[in-house]
């Protein structure tokens, strides 16, 4: 990669907007009302931010805390150091010491005797805790990828998901984080999407799908007990891409699935996951577990969504203390059953352009499935290709660790996208693929920036497109 | 043999290996109080499976991109910690199996690895004193950490021979430095191998549990494929 000098950003100098946490004080919200929603109070924040970095850290965080030799090789392993290269500030290891450093000073031995042998410090007030703010929420889509390259095994990512938990709970937060959470916390749905939105689609969806079969038994059954599956999906499904709904509806439809969506627990993203708060993702996690639990589901299906499938299928389960009793899976995994069991019928040659796959760092490094989709994109499509590096190694789509939603940062979000632009452009391919929602915003902004001539799909849409639906004339 | 060389090579030696011995128990009391979390979830690998390839990362420089793409790196840090094996292997050498340095041979080999160590380190030092990234995270203790393995390496190379008779300067300087080592590691960057085990164990583990550790046999290669370069 080409340096270039580049001034030096020191941290994105955002200040705590706390507009909307006071409305939502103000307006006397249930989730503000009764601590569920942690709101910003004036006061001594850097004595509960203390208390709380003492009672809530594990063993993996504090040996993580511990371990780091600063060999500085997690450095280019950093989407944000590559397109940075000029600026310390960038690397995983200067953000990990912020957080390193006050653990050093109030809980290592070595910080609390010598502090300054250790470079260990502490904050002094609400000012340097807005600092860590913008550090770990502003510049750090905790992707885990120098975790991955850490010759000592240092979780990166999961310092600074601890550290956003801490300031979470002190309402310390950009106000999208805020935003996003209250929603959560109140409708049980990240996007604040009302019961009879979310029905209404789905029944707009049902009558699509229906009218394209010229089948008017198509249905997208809600609250329907004792099925095989359980869809669950990302509320952008229903806000801007209700498409997605129809193409695993038609899917279902023509393999004679025997599935339902649930009235209440259909939401299976997680903000939880990226503002670290464990409480909220709990109860999300929860809501699906329960969903499946009062159908008497058989597996729930999680939608294409790299945090969603994380937070569901791995983390949630943690968080909520709720033991596991149900296959858990991606619907890319069950295309992929439908695809060797042959209940589904493709032509590649319906998705005829050259498509390369983006690995959402959430499923590939924090997850298991890294060939699924691949498998399933070869059947489908006549021309796909790797984009490199790919897998486990694939770099950020520069929306992850809820960066979306945090307007204040976005400028440097777009300018560390280089580098995924540059390897997007490298495939000379016309369409990318990536089964995250959050993927498809990040890899859009990327594209629209930097003009690229690309369009991003999902894998739901190349199957969908590719179907052979017997006795019909289309697809 | 003076008095004071004899006691430096063994009860100030076995003094300070227990002392380190009781803080490192400490330590390990220390980080056993903090919790884990037990993972609810079905597995789609094996935990133990995980932490063993975590474990031996260590081995496999071709596992991570950081150090796939840097050898010389790695290659650093190979001889500089064989270099540091040496030199401990010295000082429970000379004063329990002297007749091993009695071969020449024998003493030339250790004194070139540590030798070598000795250049790796120092270029370790240049590149953690030119290194913008190194200096901005660089603490006191990480400097001096290093310059101590350096002093202690070249005292190694001279004291290895094991000839009192001709001056006994590089052994006092050796097992003293040694004796040093032995109390202040637990407190420095140095203790870093204490925690090896824990941050890989519990990584391994993890991601072992979720299936990502270890990668298919020829995942690594797939990834990296015609486009180490391109980004």
């Amino acid at each position: 990669m080409k340096r270039r000098k580049t001034g030096p950003s020191g941290v994105v100098a955002a200040p705590l907007d706390a507009h909307t946490q006071v409305l939502a004080k103000e307006t006397g919200l249930p989730s503000v009302k009764d601590g569920r929603l942690r709101t910003y109070e004036p006061g001594d924040n850097v004595a509960r931010f203390l208390d709380l970095l003492g009672k809530r850290i594990s063993r993996p965080l504090a040996v993580s805390m511990t371990a780091c030799v600063h060999c500085g090789l997690c450095a280019e392993s950093c989407h944000y150091f590559l397109a940075r290269p000029d600026d310390p500030t960038m690397t995983p290891v200067w953000k990990a010491d912020q957080i390193r450093k006050i653990f050093k000073r109030h809980i290592d031995w070595t910080g609390r005797i010598a502090p300054w042998w250790v470079k260990a410090g502490s904050l002094h007030d609400d000012e340097d805790l807005n600092r860590l703010k913008n550090i770990v929420f502003g510049s750090c889509s905790a992707c885990r990828r120098c975790t991955y390259n850490c010759p000592m095994g240092v979780d990166t990512g999961l310092l600074v998901r601890f550290a956003r938990g801490v300031l979470t709970e002190l309402g310390i937060v950009p106000e999208g984080v805020f935003n996003v959470s209250r929603d959560q916390w109140e409708t049980g749905n990240q996007m604040a999407v009302s019961e009879q939105d979310y029905l209404e689609t789905l029944e707009w969806m049902r009558d699509e799908v229906g009218a394209e079969l010229g089948d008017d038994t198509v249905e997208i059954p809600v609250d329907k007990p004792d099925c095989e599956i359980l869809y669950t999906i990302n509320p952008r499904e229903i806000k801007f891409d209700p498409r997605s709904i129809a193409h695993a509806a038609k899917i279902f439809h023509l393999v004679g699935e025997s599935w339902t969506m649930p009235k209440w627990g259909w939401d299976q993203t997680n903000f939880g996951l990226f503002s670290g708060d464990d409480k909220l993702g709990a109860f999300v996690a929860r809501n699906v577990y329960e969903a499946a639990e009062r159908l008497r589901a058989k597996r729930i299906v999680i939608s294409e969504c790299g945090h969603g499938y994380r937070s569901t299928r791995w983390e949630g389960y943690t968080w909520a203390d709720y033991e596991q009793t149900r296959p858990t899976e991606s619907v890319v995994i069950t295309l992929k059953r439908y695809l060797e069991e042959g209940r589904i019928a493709v032509n590649p040659a319906r998705n005829a352009e050259p498509v390369t796959f983006h690995d959402s760092c959430n499923i590939a490094r924090s997850g298991d499935i890294v060939e699924e989709p691949r498998e399933v994109l070869r059947r489908v499509c006549a021309d796909f290709r790797e984009m490199y590096p790919n897998r486990r190694e694939n770099f950020c789509c520069t929306g992850g660790g809820g960066l979306l939603s945090m307007a204040e940062y976005r400028p440097l979000r777009l300018e560390v996208g280089k580098l995924k632009a540059d390897q997007l452009r490298a495939t000379g391919a016309k369409l990318v693929c990536t089964m995250c929602h959050n993927c498809v915003d990040g890899l859009s902004d990327i594209i629209k920036h930097y003009k690229l001539p690309l369009r991003v799909v999902q894998v739901l849409e190349l199957v969908a497109n590719a179907l052979v639906v017997r006795g019909a004339s289309g697809t | 043999m003076s008095d004071l060389l004899r006691t430096l090579e063994n009860e100030v030696q076995i003094g300070a290996l227990a002392f380190m011995a009781v803080v490192y128990t400490v330590r390990l009391v220390w980080i056993f109080r903090f919790r884990v979390r037990r993972d609810r979830t079905f597995p789609a690998g094996r935990e133990a499976a995980g932490a063993g390839y975590s474990l031996m990362n260590i081995a496999m420089p071709g596992a991570m991109e950081s150090t796939r793409k840097r050898p010389g790196f790695y290659t650093q840090f190979v001889v500089f910690h064989l270099g540091v094996a040496a030199a401990i292997a010295g000082t429970l050498i000379i004063p329990y199996a002297p007749g091993l340095f009695e071969s020449r041979p024998a003493v030339l080999a250790f004194q070139a690895i540590v030798a070598a160590a000795l250049f790796m380190g120092l270029l370790r030092l240049v590149r953690r004193l030119t290194n913008p990234v190194l200096r901005s995270v660089s603490s006191p203790d990480d400097y001096f950490s290093l310059i101590l393995l350096l002093l202690w390496f070249a005292a190694a190379v001279l004291a290895l021979p094991n000839r009192p008779e001709e001056g006994e300067g590089p052994l006092i300087l050796y097992f003293g430095l040694t004796a040093f080592f032995l109390v202040y590691v637990p407190f420095s960057k140095i203790c870093h191998y204490l925690y090896y085990p824990f941050t890989r164990y519990y990584l391994g583990r993890s991601l072992g549990h979720r299936g990502a550790f270890p990668p298919a046999k020829d995942e690594r290669a797939r990834a990296r494929r015609s486009g180490e370069s391109r980004a």
